[in-house]
């Protein structure tokens, strides 16, 4: 009986120190095209369903359709806007072999959760996609056109309260916030209210709760076209096809305001590992499976790779600040 | 009678052998993951969307209907037997299913679960094809002041868990409001109990503060105080449910759909309020009333039937409305996206067919799982025979998995840990648990919805009462706690 | 300190939960009264009031819940199926299996979760006076290595698989 104690101890520590790697199949069979990165780890930093998680996961499944690498690994760290998530990408220096899906929300977060840790100390690796915004209000609602809503919300800020679908500092706060800057009204007057997400959102908006909604053009097109919901206007520098609204600077306010999406990937990358990341990305910007993608998700393609999407951040970074600085966030 | 055509055509879609195929299937695998530990259905709807890739819409929505569904009956079996809820809408189940697990009752917990959930979802999802316009017209009209006034009821019902002693019973209320603090101001995002921390912004979930003092908490206690001299096995007892149980149980299954569905079909709704609610309408309606937080058959009846329920509501907003009201919800509006397809007003239009499959589809599932389950339940229940030491190092070790395995964070583990050692001392010192989980749930959505409201009104404190609903709810609040002053008073005047 | 003191001070030992709530509301109001609030918030409820109102009420309810045990009010500790209340309170286990659960968390980085996991089983199977020595371990490690498959190869949710990743 007692010998058999060491041999248990000795089975039971083989278990499971040698069990895990075999269990873990060898390399991905990716094909010769030279973009397979074998293990190639996606992180989302918020929650499954959520908008980087959509993007993460058609990325991920249109680079294996399209055979230009094995699979690939999606999993959620959410948390705090994202920050929690981008705090462990930076702590995985050197780490050629992940990436995450993330947009202006989290450099919105970066400000408000004041984190040490920012998007200049990642690897930028593409911009993939934009989204402007819109204003709807309701069918029951006074206002008509856009013209009359600003001309009620200049006259009473306070009175009219502004839905959006994220927390202050995300997007659907930073456009209504652009929006009174240009209208002349302080940022700090606009009566702004965050909804859980776009399902909440959309319930105050139907409901006559908020005075107006502000939130990205795919979510609520189904609605508009029904005739739930009415569109006064784009926030883009240009109108979206297929939608009847003038642009904010056909409104006569001189700004305009883009939500994007897009990948980093950890800093301290050698040259090769982050042209690898960068090659594999844009091989998926040409392939068929990723513009069919963009087409159900109604996503525009804003493809910006490696250095200059590193520019287009840091631009991004100081407009965030100036806007979230008046606000004293 | 439009919609009762149409619901047969469903059958049509939904009983061809492929899609009878495709609902057995995920029935099974929903529930496979939903057992385990510290995955609720969202998590598990999110991990087998990949599965799901290769069908064509209509069997992809069918098997992931039976994926939603598996995964609430999984989820409340971890909750009975180990004591860890997977999500929030398997707490309560906890509350009375595990202490009838200890003592014996195992099976007949399982059993009320198991048909609960069935009767939940079948009337759930017969409200469901009746009403779906109205409920989802007036489930918009519903703003933050009728919430906080419903948040207001749910306070007022609070009163009726805490226990022998009222002060302990608030001061363990308090507990819970104070870890409800915890995190960003969802208003103004302001760092609130975070101390610097970003682990913390989002606040300590539910599901972490219910396993931490349910499960960890009380491995604790047990740990102090084992029984050592005793080396019997945790008796398993008659493995159906008995006539009396019966008796007891079916007013509450039928009783649940008509809390949850209502709660399911409103924006900010979710489960765990609905639960709750039915746990205590139970807990007052009960002849048994002591028997509650030792095991009462109802607790666990009521409340599984409410969550069930809650998810058919939960599918009114989203197909009608495009409108999630919870993760899941979320997770599968963002798969018909998928599939280029976008839930809202036009649906039901556009893709009758996929819509009123899918609808079938939740009967054929409901039935399969009450056939799966309810054999299941004694064969579940026998896992408990295992010796002691193995049950509550067992207990530990999925609690671990499952706090760990949702963020990958070693952090939510020493959290865990705290919240454990707070429910051991909770139990040396008679601070009822209970109070402090219900404080956690309606903390933080009771602020919310206050601070919104009179954001809404400009700060003006009309905001708050300018709702028929919500003046309604407060005058039944004003009935309530009037009641038995007036009942005094009334009994004064007759001696 | 006089044996009588010591005696008085164990019959009233939830007087330390009393301390604690007190010590908790402090807390709650100290970082309530620290909030930044002068952010954009309308109504007289800003992000400071609910704190407040949960601090004082802490406080409140430890006042009262001291005056509740000086007047010889006791909280009933919980029974059930396998608690001996008659037994003394056994902290040393209670401590170890604490002990246990802590260094899973602190393990399962450097060592991946299949060996923390079976530690964390085996400790606390032991702690809890299982005397195995043969089949507590491989019961711990195939538990262990089962749920590291379900979870991490399975569903992809991923677990650290230990020091022999990318090794073998």
């Amino acid at each position: 009986m007692r010998l058999r104690t060491p041999f248990a101890l000795l089975g039971a520590a083989l278990l499971v120190l040698v069990g895990p790697p075999l269990l873990t199949p060898g390399s991905g069979s990716g094909s010769d095209t030279g973009t397979d990165i074998p293990g190639l780890r996606f992180m989302v930093p918020n929650t499954p369903g959520g908008g980087y998680d959509i993007t993460a996961r058609t990325v991920a499944k249109n680079a294996e359709e399209a055979g230009l690498t094995g699979g690939i690994e999606v999993f959620n760290l959410p948390g705090a806007g994202g920050t929690v998530g981008l705090t462990r990408l930076v702590g995985e220096r050197g780490d050629g072999r992940l990436a995450m899906s993330m947009g202006l929300g989290v450099v919105g977060a970066v400000h408000t959760n004041k984190t040490p840790r920012t998007l200049a100390d990642t690897t930028p690796i593409a911009r993939l996609t934009e989204e402007q915004d819109i204003v709807v209000v309701s069918k029951h609602s006074p206002y008509k056109t856009i013209g009359d809503l600003l001309a009620a919300w200049k006259a009473n800020p306070g009175k009219l309260p502004v839905g959006g679908g994220s927390s202050p500092g995300g997007p659907d706060h930073l456009a209504p916030m652009l929006m009174a800057r240009a209208a002349g009204i302080a940022p700090r007057d606009v009566n702004y209210i965050p909804f859980d997400g776009g399902g909440e959102l959309l319930a105050s908006i139907l409901g006559d709760k908020v005075a107006f909604g502000v939130s990205g053009v795919g979510e609520y097109l189904d609605q508009i076209e029904a005739g739930e919901l009415r569109l006064l206007a784009v926030t883009g520098a240009e109108r979206v096809p297929g939608l009847d609204a003038p642009t904010l600077r056909e409104a006569g306010l001189d700004t305009e305001f883009t939500n994007w999406r897009g990948i980093v990937a950890p800093p301290g990358l050698t040259d090769a590992e982050r042209e690898r990341l960068v090659g594999l990305v844009t091989k998926l910007h040409d392939s068929p499976q990723w513009r069919e993608s963009l087409k159900t998700h109604g996503w525009t393609d804003a493809f910006l790779p490696g250095e200059e999407f590193g520019a287009f951040l840091t631009a991004q970074n100081e407009r965030v600040d100036t806007v979230l600085k008046e606000l004293g966030l | 009678m439009e919609s009762l055509t149409s619901l047969m055509d469903g059958f049509g879609t939904a009983l061809t052998p492929v899609n009878l195929l495709w609902a057995a299937v995920g029935v099974l695998l929903g529930t496979a993951i939903g057992v385990l530990p510290g995955i609720g259905p969202a998590m598990a709807v999110a991990l087998l969307l990949p599965v799901t890739y290769g069908l064509e819409p209509t069997g992809a929505f069918i098997m992931f209907a039976g994926i939603y569904y598996g995964a609430m009956f999984g989820g409340s079996t971890t909750s009975i037997l180990l004591n860890t809820p997977g999500e929030s809408a398997a707490v309560v189940a906890a509350m009375e299913g595990h202490p009838m697990a200890k003592a014996g009752r195992g099976a007949q917990a399982l059993a009320a679960a198991a048909i609960g959930h069935f009767t939940g979802g079948m009337i759930g999802t017969l409200l469901l094809v009746a009403l779906a316009p109205v409920v989802a017209a007036l489930a918009v009209d519903i703003g933050a002041p009728d919430y906080l006034a419903l948040m207001v009821l749910a306070f007022i019902a609070v009163t009726s868990v805490l226990g022998s002693s009222r002060i302990r019973g608030v001061a363990s209320l308090l507990i819970g409001l104070t870890i409800g603090l915890v995190g960003l101001d969802q208003l103004t995002g302001q760092q609130r109990l975070t101390f610097g921390s970003l682990q913390l912004a989002d606040g300590i979930d539910v599901v972490i503060v219910a396993v931490g003092l349910f499960a960890i908490g009380e491995a604790l206690w047990v740990a102090a105080h084992l029984r050592r001299t005793s080396g019997r096995p945790l008796p398993v007892g008659r493995p159906w449910l008995a006539r009396e149980d019966v008796r007891r149980t079916w007013k509450p299954w039928l009783r649940g759909p008509f809390i949850g569905f209502p709660f399911g079909a409103i924006p900010a709704g979710g489960a765990e309020i609905p639960t709750f609610l039915a746990y205590v309408t139970e807990k007052r309606l009960s002849k048994h009333r002591d028997e509650f937080g030792k095991g009462a058959i109802e607790g666990v009846a009521g409340p599984e039937s409410a969550a069930s329920a809650s998810a058919a509501g939960t599918l009114v907003s989203m197909l009608t409305l495009g409108l999630p009201t919870t993760a899941v919800a979320a997770v599968m509006l963002a798969a018909f996206q998928q599939y280029g397809i976008q839930p809202g007003p036009l649906l039901f239009e556009r893709e009758p067919e996929l819509v009123w499959g899918l609808i079938a589809s939740l009967f054929v599932g409901m039935v399969l799982l009450l056939a799966l389950n309810l054999p299941l339940a004694p064969v579940w229940a026998k896992l408990l025979r295992i010796p002691r030491p193995y049950l509550y190092a067992g207990i530990l070790f999925f609690a671990a998995v499952g706090a760990y395995a949702v963020g990958g964070e070693a952090l939510d583990l020493v959290v865990l840990l705290i919240v454990g050692l707070l429910g051991l001392g909770m139990r040396r010192y008679g601070l009822p648990v209970l109070p402090a989980v219900i404080g956690v749930i309606l903390g933080p959505a009771a602020e919310q919805q206050l601070r919104r409201a009179l954001q809404i009104s400009d700060g003006s404190l009309t905001g708050l009462v300018n709702t028929p609903f919500s003046v309604t709810v407060y005058a039944v609040v004003l009935l309530l706690l009037g009641w038995p002053l007036l009942r005094k008073a009334v009994a004064r005047r007759a001696s | 300190m006089t044996g009588g003191a010591r005696a008085w001070l164990r019959a009233h030992s939830e007087l330390g939960v009393s301390a604690l709530l007190l010590l908790l509301g402090v807390l709650v109001l100290t970082d309530a009264l620290t909030l930044d609030v002068d952010v954009a918030a309308r109504g007289p409820v800003g992000p400071a009031t609910v704190p407040l109102v949960v601090g004082c009420g802490l406080l409140a309810v430890a006042v009262l819940l001291a005056a509740d045990v000086l007047h010889g009010g006791r909280g009933e500790a919980e029974g059930g199926e396998d608690v001996d209340l008659d037994a003394p309170a056994d902290w040393r286990t209670v401590l170890l299996l604490a002990g246990s659960f802590l260094g899973f968390a602190v393990l399962i980085g450097p060592l991946g979760f299949p060996v923390s996991g079976a530690l964390l089983f085996w400790a606390a199977a032991y702690v809890l006076g299982s005397r195995h020595p043969a089949r507590d371990p491989l019961i711990a490690a195939v538990l262990s290595l089962l749920t590291y498959g379900v979870f991490d190869r399975l569903l992809g949710v991923p677990l650290p698989g230990g020091p022999l990743m990318g090794v073998l």
